[in-house]
Protein backbone atom coordinates (compact mmCIF):
# COMPACT_ATOMS: atom_id res chain seq x y z
CA UNK A 1 0.00 0.00 0.00
CA UNK A 2 1.73 2.99 -1.39
CA UNK A 3 -0.39 5.85 0.08
CA UNK A 4 -0.54 6.60 3.64
CA UNK A 5 -4.20 5.70 4.77
CA UNK A 6 -6.60 9.01 5.71
CA UNK A 7 -7.51 9.20 9.27
CA UNK A 8 -11.08 8.00 9.82
CA UNK A 9 -11.33 6.95 6.40
CA UNK A 10 -13.69 4.37 5.56
CA UNK A 11 -12.12 0.78 5.05
CA UNK A 12 -14.81 -1.91 3.10
CA UNK A 13 -15.06 -5.08 4.37
CA UNK A 14 -14.81 -7.72 1.71
CA UNK A 15 -15.86 -11.21 1.69
CA UNK A 16 -13.94 -13.17 -0.98
CA UNK A 17 -14.95 -16.89 -2.30
CA UNK A 18 -12.56 -18.50 -4.35
CA UNK A 19 -12.11 -21.80 -6.18
CA UNK A 20 -9.16 -23.81 -4.96
CA UNK A 21 -7.89 -24.35 -8.39
CA UNK A 22 -7.70 -21.05 -9.87
CA UNK A 23 -8.36 -18.02 -7.89
CA UNK A 24 -7.38 -18.92 -4.97
CA UNK A 25 -3.91 -19.80 -6.88
CA UNK A 26 -4.43 -16.40 -8.14
CA UNK A 27 -3.96 -14.51 -4.82
CA UNK A 28 -1.33 -17.03 -4.14
CA UNK A 29 0.35 -15.85 -6.78
CA UNK A 30 -0.56 -12.08 -6.37
CA UNK A 31 1.01 -12.52 -2.82
CA UNK A 32 4.34 -14.42 -3.73
CA UNK A 33 5.07 -12.14 -6.77
CA UNK A 34 4.93 -9.16 -4.42
CA UNK A 35 2.12 -7.14 -6.37
CA UNK A 36 0.21 -4.28 -4.41
CA UNK A 37 -3.27 -4.40 -3.54
CA UNK A 38 -5.27 -3.47 -1.13
CA UNK A 39 -6.01 -5.97 2.17
CA UNK A 40 -9.94 -5.21 2.35
CA UNK A 41 -10.49 -9.08 1.45
CA UNK A 42 -11.02 -12.22 3.96
CA UNK A 43 -10.84 -14.71 1.40
CA UNK A 44 -12.52 -18.32 2.31
CA UNK A 45 -11.48 -21.32 0.27
CA UNK A 46 -14.37 -23.12 -1.96
CA UNK A 47 -13.40 -26.56 -4.02
CA UNK A 48 -14.94 -25.11 -6.34
CA UNK A 49 -17.61 -21.60 -7.56
CA UNK A 50 -19.67 -24.10 -7.83
CA UNK A 51 -20.01 -25.10 -4.27
CA UNK A 52 -20.89 -21.45 -3.69
CA UNK A 53 -24.30 -21.32 -2.26
CA UNK A 54 -26.00 -18.10 -3.03
CA UNK A 55 -27.23 -17.98 0.61
CA UNK A 56 -23.52 -17.38 1.72
CA UNK A 57 -23.75 -14.33 -0.34
CA UNK A 58 -26.63 -13.24 1.37
CA UNK A 59 -25.19 -13.62 4.67
CA UNK A 60 -22.45 -12.25 4.40
CA UNK A 61 -24.18 -9.17 3.16
CA UNK A 62 -26.67 -9.15 5.91
CA UNK A 63 -24.19 -9.51 8.68
CA UNK A 64 -22.65 -6.41 7.07
CA UNK A 65 -20.09 -7.28 4.94
CA UNK A 66 -19.62 -4.01 2.15
CA UNK A 67 -18.87 -6.37 -0.69
CA UNK A 68 -18.63 -10.23 -1.64
CA UNK A 69 -16.16 -10.97 -4.33
CA UNK A 70 -17.07 -14.78 -6.45
CA UNK A 71 -13.79 -16.50 -8.14
CA UNK A 72 -13.43 -19.21 -10.37
CA UNK A 73 -11.51 -21.14 -12.87
CA UNK A 74 -12.60 -19.18 -16.40
CA UNK A 75 -15.83 -20.92 -18.33
CA UNK A 76 -14.08 -24.03 -19.92
CA UNK A 77 -11.22 -24.52 -17.44
CA UNK A 78 -13.08 -25.82 -14.36
CA UNK A 79 -11.03 -28.24 -12.49
CA UNK A 80 -14.95 -30.09 -12.20
CA UNK A 81 -15.81 -29.40 -15.49
CA UNK A 82 -18.93 -27.78 -15.30
CA UNK A 83 -19.08 -26.01 -11.54
CA UNK A 84 -18.35 -22.40 -12.75
CA UNK A 85 -21.32 -22.64 -15.75
CA UNK A 86 -23.79 -24.20 -13.01
CA UNK A 87 -22.37 -20.72 -10.40
CA UNK A 88 -22.74 -18.51 -13.21
CA UNK A 89 -26.49 -18.92 -13.68
CA UNK A 90 -26.62 -18.54 -9.53
CA UNK A 91 -24.70 -15.71 -9.40
CA UNK A 92 -26.80 -14.16 -12.20
CA UNK A 93 -29.87 -14.77 -10.04
CA UNK A 94 -29.07 -13.53 -6.97
CA UNK A 95 -27.29 -10.23 -8.42
CA UNK A 96 -30.66 -9.85 -9.79
CA UNK A 97 -32.39 -10.37 -6.52
CA UNK A 98 -30.13 -8.03 -4.72
CA UNK A 99 -30.50 -5.54 -7.82
CA UNK A 100 -34.15 -4.80 -6.63
CA UNK A 101 -32.77 -3.79 -3.19
CA UNK A 102 -29.97 -2.04 -4.59
CA UNK A 103 -27.07 -4.19 -3.35
CA UNK A 104 -26.24 -5.60 -6.71
CA UNK A 105 -23.27 -3.40 -6.93
CA UNK A 106 -21.58 -4.53 -3.92
CA UNK A 107 -21.14 -8.31 -5.13
CA UNK A 108 -18.83 -8.77 -8.15
CA UNK A 109 -17.67 -12.08 -9.75
CA UNK A 110 -14.58 -12.78 -12.04
CA UNK A 111 -12.89 -15.77 -13.41
CA UNK A 112 -9.14 -15.33 -12.55
CA UNK A 113 -6.60 -18.23 -13.91
CA UNK A 114 -4.23 -19.76 -11.56
CA UNK A 115 -1.64 -17.49 -13.88
CA UNK A 116 -3.18 -14.41 -13.14
CA UNK A 117 -2.06 -13.16 -9.82
CA UNK A 118 -1.97 -9.65 -11.57
CA UNK A 119 -5.55 -9.65 -12.42
CA UNK A 120 -6.75 -10.75 -8.89
CA UNK A 121 -4.46 -7.58 -7.83
CA UNK A 122 -6.48 -5.22 -10.13
CA UNK A 123 -9.79 -6.81 -9.16
CA UNK A 124 -9.07 -6.51 -5.43
CA UNK A 125 -7.85 -2.48 -5.35
CA UNK A 126 -10.95 -1.50 -7.85
CA UNK A 127 -13.53 -3.27 -5.73
CA UNK A 128 -11.85 -1.86 -2.70
CA UNK A 129 -12.12 1.37 -4.56
CA UNK A 130 -15.67 0.70 -6.02
CA UNK A 131 -17.15 0.10 -2.45
CA UNK A 132 -15.12 3.26 -0.90
CA UNK A 133 -17.09 5.46 -3.30
CA UNK A 134 -20.66 3.42 -2.57
CA UNK A 135 -19.83 3.89 1.35
CA UNK A 136 -20.58 1.15 4.27
CA UNK A 137 -23.10 -1.65 3.48
CA UNK A 138 -26.58 -0.32 4.43
CA UNK A 139 -26.84 -3.49 6.81
CA UNK A 140 -24.02 -2.42 9.27
CA UNK A 141 -25.15 -2.10 12.32
CA UNK A 142 -28.98 -2.97 12.14
CA UNK A 143 -30.62 -4.95 14.19
CA UNK A 144 -31.53 -7.84 12.01
CA UNK B 1 -55.96 -29.79 -30.77
CA UNK B 2 -58.52 -32.11 -30.21
CA UNK B 3 -61.68 -31.15 -28.16
CA UNK B 4 -65.65 -31.77 -27.52
CA UNK B 5 -67.84 -28.76 -26.73
CA UNK B 6 -70.24 -29.68 -24.28
CA UNK B 7 -73.17 -28.18 -21.97
CA UNK B 8 -71.65 -26.89 -18.55
CA UNK B 9 -74.11 -29.57 -17.33
CA UNK B 10 -72.27 -32.48 -18.72
CA UNK B 11 -69.36 -31.83 -16.59
CA UNK B 12 -71.00 -34.09 -13.92
CA UNK B 13 -71.17 -37.12 -17.00
CA UNK B 14 -67.59 -35.93 -17.80
CA UNK B 15 -65.75 -36.23 -14.28
CA UNK B 16 -67.34 -39.72 -13.56
CA UNK B 17 -66.77 -41.43 -16.65
CA UNK B 18 -62.98 -40.41 -15.73
CA UNK B 19 -63.45 -42.51 -12.42
CA UNK B 20 -65.63 -45.15 -14.18
CA UNK B 21 -63.55 -45.74 -17.42
CA UNK B 22 -60.49 -45.81 -14.73
CA UNK B 23 -58.47 -43.81 -16.83
CA UNK B 24 -57.42 -41.75 -13.18
CA UNK B 25 -58.04 -43.60 -9.69
CA UNK B 26 -59.09 -40.49 -7.71
CA UNK B 27 -59.75 -36.80 -8.61
CA UNK B 28 -58.58 -34.00 -6.14
CA UNK B 29 -61.45 -31.41 -7.30
CA UNK B 30 -63.35 -28.40 -6.10
CA UNK B 31 -66.33 -28.90 -4.59
CA UNK B 32 -69.18 -26.55 -2.69
CA UNK B 33 -68.75 -26.84 1.33
CA UNK B 34 -71.74 -24.61 2.42
CA UNK B 35 -70.98 -20.96 1.41
CA UNK B 36 -67.26 -22.05 0.68
CA UNK B 37 -65.39 -24.25 -2.17
CA UNK B 38 -63.33 -27.13 -1.10
CA UNK B 39 -61.07 -29.44 -2.49
CA UNK B 40 -62.01 -33.31 -2.02
CA UNK B 41 -60.33 -36.35 -3.21
CA UNK B 42 -63.10 -38.28 -4.76
CA UNK B 43 -62.93 -42.15 -5.77
CA UNK B 44 -66.21 -43.10 -6.21
CA UNK B 45 -67.68 -42.10 -9.13
CA UNK B 46 -71.19 -41.61 -7.24
CA UNK B 47 -69.56 -39.30 -5.20
CA UNK B 48 -69.19 -36.34 -8.11
CA UNK B 49 -71.30 -33.65 -7.12
CA UNK B 50 -74.04 -32.43 -9.40
CA UNK B 51 -73.00 -29.18 -11.44
CA UNK B 52 -69.63 -29.56 -10.57
CA UNK B 53 -69.49 -25.96 -12.82
CA UNK B 54 -70.39 -24.80 -9.88
CA UNK B 55 -66.98 -25.26 -7.99
CA UNK B 56 -64.49 -25.67 -10.70
CA UNK B 57 -65.25 -22.59 -11.81
CA UNK B 58 -66.32 -20.84 -8.55
CA UNK B 59 -63.99 -17.48 -8.16
CA UNK B 60 -62.48 -18.60 -5.03
CA UNK B 61 -59.22 -19.14 -3.53
CA UNK B 62 -58.19 -21.85 -0.67
CA UNK B 63 -55.02 -23.57 -1.04
CA UNK B 64 -52.96 -23.87 -4.15
CA UNK B 65 -53.83 -28.02 -4.93
CA UNK B 66 -50.71 -28.90 -6.46
CA UNK B 67 -49.03 -28.41 -2.79
CA UNK B 68 -52.00 -31.43 -1.71
CA UNK B 69 -49.66 -34.48 -4.18
CA UNK B 70 -46.56 -32.74 -3.57
CA UNK B 71 -44.30 -35.48 -2.91
CA UNK B 72 -46.51 -38.46 -3.37
CA UNK B 73 -45.02 -41.71 -4.28
CA UNK B 74 -47.72 -43.63 -5.41
CA UNK B 75 -48.53 -45.94 -8.21
CA UNK B 76 -52.41 -44.99 -8.19
CA UNK B 77 -53.15 -42.24 -11.26
CA UNK B 78 -54.12 -39.02 -9.65
CA UNK B 79 -56.64 -36.41 -11.62
CA UNK B 80 -55.96 -33.05 -10.84
CA UNK B 81 -58.63 -30.44 -11.61
CA UNK B 82 -57.74 -27.04 -10.47
CA UNK B 83 -56.66 -23.15 -11.73
CA UNK B 84 -53.72 -22.61 -14.13
CA UNK B 85 -51.61 -21.39 -11.46
CA UNK B 86 -52.17 -24.69 -9.28
CA UNK B 87 -51.47 -26.93 -12.27
CA UNK B 88 -48.44 -24.70 -13.27
CA UNK B 89 -46.83 -25.18 -9.64
CA UNK B 90 -48.12 -28.70 -10.35
CA UNK B 91 -45.84 -29.39 -13.38
CA UNK B 92 -43.05 -27.33 -11.82
CA UNK B 93 -42.78 -29.98 -8.80
CA UNK B 94 -42.97 -32.98 -11.38
CA UNK B 95 -39.95 -30.91 -13.00
CA UNK B 96 -38.40 -30.85 -9.32
CA UNK B 97 -38.49 -34.95 -9.20
CA UNK B 98 -41.64 -34.15 -6.30
CA UNK B 99 -44.22 -35.67 -8.53
CA UNK B 100 -43.96 -38.50 -11.22
CA UNK B 101 -45.54 -37.35 -14.57
CA UNK B 102 -47.02 -40.60 -15.15
CA UNK B 103 -49.18 -40.75 -12.41
CA UNK B 104 -50.77 -37.19 -12.59
CA UNK B 105 -53.51 -36.10 -15.05
CA UNK B 106 -53.50 -32.44 -14.69
CA UNK B 107 -56.82 -30.60 -15.83
CA UNK B 108 -56.69 -26.80 -15.99
CA UNK B 109 -59.69 -24.65 -15.97
CA UNK B 110 -60.20 -21.07 -16.88
CA UNK B 111 -59.96 -18.52 -14.26
CA UNK B 112 -61.24 -15.19 -14.42
CA UNK B 113 -59.36 -13.92 -11.39
CA UNK B 114 -60.24 -15.15 -7.39
CA UNK B 115 -61.55 -14.14 -4.17
CA UNK B 116 -59.78 -15.02 -0.67
CA UNK B 117 -61.91 -18.02 0.24
CA UNK B 118 -63.36 -16.80 3.43
CA UNK B 119 -64.30 -13.29 1.10
CA UNK B 120 -65.90 -15.50 -1.29
CA UNK B 121 -67.72 -17.07 1.53
CA UNK B 122 -68.83 -14.47 3.20
CA UNK B 123 -70.19 -12.42 -0.48
CA UNK B 124 -70.51 -16.20 -2.81
CA UNK B 125 -74.47 -14.97 -3.22
CA UNK B 126 -73.03 -11.35 -4.50
CA UNK B 127 -69.89 -12.98 -6.36
CA UNK B 128 -71.89 -15.86 -8.27
CA UNK B 129 -70.30 -18.70 -10.07
CA UNK B 130 -68.32 -16.87 -13.16
CA UNK B 131 -66.80 -13.25 -13.11
CA UNK B 132 -66.14 -10.78 -16.36
CA UNK B 133 -64.67 -7.98 -16.04
CA UNK B 134 -67.65 -5.86 -15.73
CA UNK B 135 -68.79 -7.97 -12.13
CA UNK B 136 -65.48 -7.42 -11.33
CA UNK B 137 -65.42 -3.73 -11.28
CA UNK B 138 -69.03 -3.82 -9.61
CA UNK B 139 -67.59 -6.06 -6.67
CA UNK B 140 -64.78 -3.85 -6.70
CA UNK B 141 -67.40 -0.57 -6.15
CA UNK B 142 -68.33 -2.42 -3.26
CA UNK B 143 -64.79 -3.23 -1.16
CA UNK B 144 -65.18 -6.46 -2.51
CA UNK B 145 -61.60 -6.94 -4.61
CA UNK B 146 -59.94 -9.99 -5.98
CA UNK B 147 -56.86 -11.11 -4.35
CA UNK B 148 -53.86 -9.20 -5.69
CA UNK B 149 -52.05 -12.34 -7.06
CA UNK B 150 -54.96 -12.61 -9.22
CA UNK B 151 -54.66 -8.94 -10.83
CA UNK B 152 -50.92 -9.52 -12.10
CA UNK B 153 -51.76 -12.99 -13.53
CA UNK B 154 -51.04 -13.27 -17.12
CA UNK B 155 -52.00 -16.53 -17.78
CA UNK B 156 -55.29 -17.70 -16.19
CA UNK B 157 -57.08 -19.40 -19.21
CA UNK B 158 -56.72 -23.27 -19.47
CA UNK B 159 -53.94 -23.73 -21.52
CA UNK B 160 -51.85 -25.51 -19.44
CA UNK B 161 -51.86 -29.58 -18.05
CA UNK B 162 -52.94 -32.85 -20.01
CA UNK B 163 -56.60 -31.08 -20.25
CA UNK B 164 -58.13 -27.80 -20.41
CA UNK B 165 -61.78 -26.61 -19.69
CA UNK B 166 -62.26 -23.65 -21.22
CA UNK B 167 -65.50 -21.61 -20.83
CA UNK B 168 -67.68 -20.81 -23.37
CA UNK B 169 -70.31 -18.12 -23.08
CA UNK B 170 -73.70 -19.60 -22.64
CA UNK B 171 -72.66 -21.86 -20.36
CA UNK B 172 -71.10 -24.40 -22.71
CA UNK B 173 -67.92 -25.15 -22.13
CA UNK B 174 -64.78 -26.95 -24.04
CA UNK B 175 -62.96 -30.16 -23.11
CA UNK B 176 -59.64 -30.22 -25.23
CA UNK B 177 -56.72 -32.37 -24.74
CA UNK B 178 -53.68 -30.73 -24.69
CA UNK B 179 -51.00 -33.57 -24.77
CA UNK B 180 -51.46 -37.27 -25.48
CA UNK B 181 -52.21 -38.37 -22.21
CA UNK B 182 -55.24 -36.09 -22.37
CA UNK B 183 -56.27 -36.67 -25.54
CA UNK B 184 -56.31 -40.23 -24.74
CA UNK B 185 -58.52 -39.76 -21.67
CA UNK B 186 -60.75 -38.16 -23.98
CA UNK B 187 -61.35 -40.98 -26.37
CA UNK B 188 -61.31 -43.14 -23.20
CA UNK B 189 -64.47 -41.80 -22.18
CA UNK B 190 -65.84 -41.41 -26.02
CA UNK B 191 -66.37 -38.23 -26.80
CA UNK B 192 -67.27 -36.61 -30.02
CA UNK B 193 -63.87 -35.14 -30.54
CA UNK B 194 -62.84 -32.43 -33.29
CA UNK B 195 -60.53 -30.32 -33.88
CA UNK B 196 -60.94 -27.18 -31.71
CA UNK B 197 -59.28 -24.05 -31.95
CA UNK B 198 -58.51 -22.68 -28.31
CA UNK B 199 -55.65 -20.03 -28.69
CA UNK B 200 -57.44 -17.43 -27.74
CA UNK B 201 -54.00 -15.40 -28.76
CA UNK B 202 -56.47 -11.86 -28.25
CA UNK B 203 -57.52 -12.68 -25.19
CA UNK B 204 -54.49 -13.70 -24.03
CA UNK B 205 -52.64 -10.71 -25.06
CA UNK B 206 -55.58 -8.33 -23.46
CA UNK B 207 -54.95 -10.47 -20.12
CA UNK B 208 -51.25 -9.89 -20.00
CA UNK B 209 -51.66 -5.76 -20.70
CA UNK B 210 -53.83 -5.37 -17.60
CA UNK B 211 -51.73 -7.62 -15.59
CA UNK B 212 -48.91 -5.70 -16.54
CA UNK B 213 -50.60 -2.62 -15.86
CA UNK B 214 -52.04 -3.93 -12.64
CA UNK B 215 -47.95 -4.84 -11.79
CA UNK B 216 -46.70 -1.71 -12.69
CA UNK B 217 -49.33 0.24 -9.89
CA UNK B 218 -48.00 -1.88 -7.05
CA UNK B 219 -45.87 -0.20 -4.75
CA UNK B 220 -42.43 -1.00 -4.91
CA UNK B 221 -39.50 -2.17 -2.54
CA UNK B 222 -37.25 -0.98 -4.10
CA UNK B 223 -34.29 -0.29 -1.33
CA UNK B 224 -33.14 -3.12 1.50
CA UNK B 225 -34.53 -0.71 3.91
CA UNK B 226 -37.80 -0.71 2.05
CA UNK B 227 -37.87 -4.53 2.31
CA UNK B 228 -36.69 -3.96 6.09
CA UNK B 229 -40.01 -1.87 6.61
CA UNK B 230 -42.16 -4.22 4.29
CA UNK B 231 -41.22 -7.20 6.48
CA UNK B 232 -41.02 -5.17 9.82
CA UNK B 233 -44.45 -7.22 11.32
CA UNK B 234 -43.43 -10.31 10.14
CA UNK B 235 -42.52 -13.38 12.92
CA UNK B 236 -40.84 -15.90 10.91
CA UNK B 237 -43.73 -17.94 11.46
CA UNK B 238 -43.13 -19.91 8.09
CA UNK B 239 -46.63 -20.35 7.32
CA UNK B 240 -45.62 -18.53 4.02
CA UNK B 241 -43.27 -21.69 3.24
CA UNK B 242 -45.25 -24.28 4.14
CA UNK B 243 -48.16 -23.08 2.16
CA UNK B 244 -45.92 -22.50 -1.17
CA UNK B 245 -46.05 -25.58 -3.59
CA UNK B 246 -42.86 -25.26 -4.70
CA UNK B 247 -41.06 -24.54 -1.79
CA UNK B 248 -40.43 -28.53 -1.43
CA UNK B 249 -37.00 -29.27 0.88
CA UNK B 250 -37.61 -31.88 3.07
CA UNK B 251 -35.69 -30.07 6.02
CA UNK B 252 -36.05 -26.41 5.42
CA UNK B 253 -32.50 -24.99 6.43
CA UNK B 254 -34.81 -21.98 9.02
CA UNK B 255 -35.55 -25.64 10.57
CA UNK B 256 -32.23 -26.58 11.11
CA UNK B 257 -30.29 -25.03 14.34
CA UNK B 258 -28.55 -22.87 11.80
CA UNK B 259 -31.45 -21.41 10.37
CA UNK B 260 -33.26 -21.25 13.61
CA UNK B 261 -31.01 -20.32 16.38
CA UNK B 262 -32.20 -21.18 19.68
CA UNK B 263 -30.33 -20.43 23.03
CA UNK B 264 -26.34 -20.46 23.13
CA UNK B 265 -26.39 -20.30 19.48
CA UNK B 266 -28.62 -17.34 19.47
CA UNK B 267 -26.71 -16.01 22.38
CA UNK B 268 -23.83 -16.36 20.43
CA UNK B 269 -25.28 -14.42 17.35
CA UNK B 270 -26.02 -11.81 19.53
CA UNK B 271 -22.70 -11.24 21.04
CA UNK B 272 -21.18 -11.43 17.62
CA UNK B 273 -23.21 -8.41 16.39
CA UNK B 274 -24.15 -6.06 19.43
CA UNK B 275 -28.19 -6.88 18.96
CA UNK B 276 -30.04 -9.23 16.85
CA UNK B 277 -33.92 -9.13 15.95
CA UNK B 278 -36.09 -12.06 17.31
CA UNK B 279 -37.16 -14.16 15.65
CA UNK B 280 -33.78 -14.21 14.28
CA UNK B 281 -33.06 -14.36 10.54
CA UNK B 282 -36.40 -12.24 9.39
CA UNK B 283 -34.80 -10.63 6.12
CA UNK B 284 -32.52 -13.79 5.35
CA UNK B 285 -35.19 -16.04 5.80
CA UNK B 286 -36.89 -14.33 3.13
CA UNK B 287 -34.21 -13.06 0.78
CA UNK B 288 -32.91 -17.43 0.79
CA UNK B 289 -36.86 -17.93 0.10
CA UNK B 290 -37.31 -15.73 -2.67
CA UNK B 291 -33.85 -16.95 -4.49
CA UNK B 292 -34.92 -20.91 -4.08
CA UNK B 293 -38.56 -20.17 -5.45
CA UNK B 294 -36.76 -17.91 -7.93
CA UNK B 295 -37.45 -19.86 -11.09
CA UNK B 296 -40.46 -21.76 -10.22
CA UNK B 297 -42.84 -19.14 -8.36
CA UNK B 298 -45.87 -19.45 -10.14
CA UNK B 299 -46.90 -16.41 -8.43
CA UNK B 300 -50.20 -17.98 -7.44
CA UNK B 301 -49.96 -15.68 -3.91
CA UNK B 302 -50.70 -18.66 -1.75
CA UNK B 303 -48.43 -16.99 0.51
CA UNK B 304 -49.92 -13.83 0.90
CA UNK B 305 -53.13 -15.21 1.76
CA UNK B 306 -51.51 -17.24 4.12
CA UNK B 307 -49.52 -14.73 6.27
CA UNK B 308 -51.24 -13.88 9.57
CA UNK B 309 -49.86 -10.16 9.81
CA UNK B 310 -51.00 -9.45 6.23
CA UNK B 311 -47.97 -8.62 4.26
CA UNK B 312 -49.09 -8.04 0.60
CA UNK B 313 -46.49 -10.99 0.03
CA UNK B 314 -47.71 -10.87 -3.88
CA UNK B 315 -45.47 -7.64 -4.10
CA UNK B 316 -42.57 -9.48 -2.88
CA UNK B 317 -42.29 -13.54 -4.07
CA UNK B 318 -43.55 -13.14 -7.83
CA UNK B 319 -42.36 -9.55 -8.18
CA UNK B 320 -38.83 -10.63 -7.87
CA UNK B 321 -39.06 -13.88 -8.95
CA UNK B 322 -39.85 -12.39 -12.40
CA UNK B 323 -37.08 -10.77 -12.67
CA UNK B 324 -35.05 -13.57 -12.11
CA UNK B 325 -37.33 -15.65 -14.70
CA UNK B 326 -37.12 -12.92 -17.19
CA UNK B 327 -32.95 -13.48 -17.44
CA UNK B 328 -33.75 -17.49 -17.98
CA UNK B 329 -36.44 -16.72 -20.10
CA UNK B 330 -38.04 -19.22 -18.05
CA UNK B 331 -41.80 -19.04 -17.60
CA UNK B 332 -42.53 -21.63 -15.08
CA UNK B 333 -45.34 -24.47 -15.53
CA UNK B 334 -45.31 -23.55 -19.24
CA UNK B 335 -43.78 -26.67 -20.78
CA UNK B 336 -43.04 -30.15 -18.66
CA UNK B 337 -40.02 -30.99 -20.99
CA UNK B 338 -38.47 -27.67 -20.94
CA UNK B 339 -35.58 -27.79 -18.36
CA UNK B 340 -35.07 -25.63 -14.94
CA UNK B 341 -32.86 -22.97 -15.16
CA UNK B 342 -30.38 -24.07 -12.73
CA UNK B 343 -30.17 -27.81 -13.67
CA UNK B 344 -28.83 -26.38 -17.30
CA UNK B 345 -26.51 -23.59 -18.64
CA UNK B 346 -25.15 -22.08 -22.44
CA UNK B 347 -21.31 -21.93 -22.36
CA UNK B 348 -21.62 -18.42 -23.20
CA UNK B 349 -23.76 -15.94 -21.20
CA UNK B 350 -24.97 -14.13 -18.31
CA UNK B 351 -21.59 -12.29 -18.60
CA UNK B 352 -22.93 -8.68 -18.27
CA UNK B 353 -25.25 -9.97 -15.00
CA UNK B 354 -21.55 -10.98 -12.69
CA UNK B 355 -19.96 -7.86 -11.94
S1 LIG C 1 -43.85 -17.86 -3.50
FE1 LIG C 1 -46.02 -17.34 -3.11
S2 LIG C 1 -46.80 -16.76 -5.15
FE2 LIG C 1 -44.87 -17.88 -5.51
S3 LIG C 1 -45.51 -20.02 -5.85
FE3 LIG C 1 -45.01 -19.79 -3.64
S4 LIG C 1 -47.00 -19.34 -2.65
FE4 LIG C 1 -47.27 -18.97 -4.90
S1 LIG D 1 -46.39 -15.97 6.71
FE1 LIG D 1 -46.07 -13.77 7.13
S2 LIG D 1 -45.37 -13.68 9.28
FE2 LIG D 1 -45.18 -15.85 8.61
S3 LIG D 1 -43.01 -15.99 7.89
FE3 LIG D 1 -44.29 -15.51 6.07
S4 LIG D 1 -44.22 -13.24 5.94
FE4 LIG D 1 -43.52 -13.80 8.01
S1 LIG E 1 -12.65 -25.42 -9.81
FE1 LIG E 1 -12.44 -23.30 -10.25
S2 LIG E 1 -14.48 -22.84 -10.80
FE2 LIG E 1 -14.66 -24.99 -10.55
Amino acid sequence: MGEEKKEGEFEPKIIGFTCNWCTYASADLAGTSRKKYPPNARIIRLMCSGRLDPMFVLKALLNGADGVFIGGCHPGECHYIKGNFYARRRIAAIRTILKQFGLDNRVRSEWISASEGDKFARVMTEMAEDLKKLGPNPMRGKIL
Amino acid sequence: MKGAELGIEDLEGFFRGLLEKEVVDCLVMPHVAGKNIAYMMVTDPKRIESSPGKAIFAPSFSVNAAGIVKGWTVANKVGLVAKPCEIRAAIELVKLNQMDKDSLLLISVDCAGAFENQVYADHSDEIGEWLDSGKIEELKGKGIELREACTICDSRLADVGDIGIVRLNGDKVVVAGLTNMGEAALTALELPLEDKEIERKDEKARIAEEAKKNEEALPKISSIEELEAFLQDCIVCKNCRDVCPVCYCKECFFDQPLGNPASGDLLNLAELRGAIGVPANQLFYHLTRVYHVSTTCVGCGACADACPKDIPLTRYYPVIARKVQEIFEYEPGKDVEEPLPFVVYEEEELEDKLR
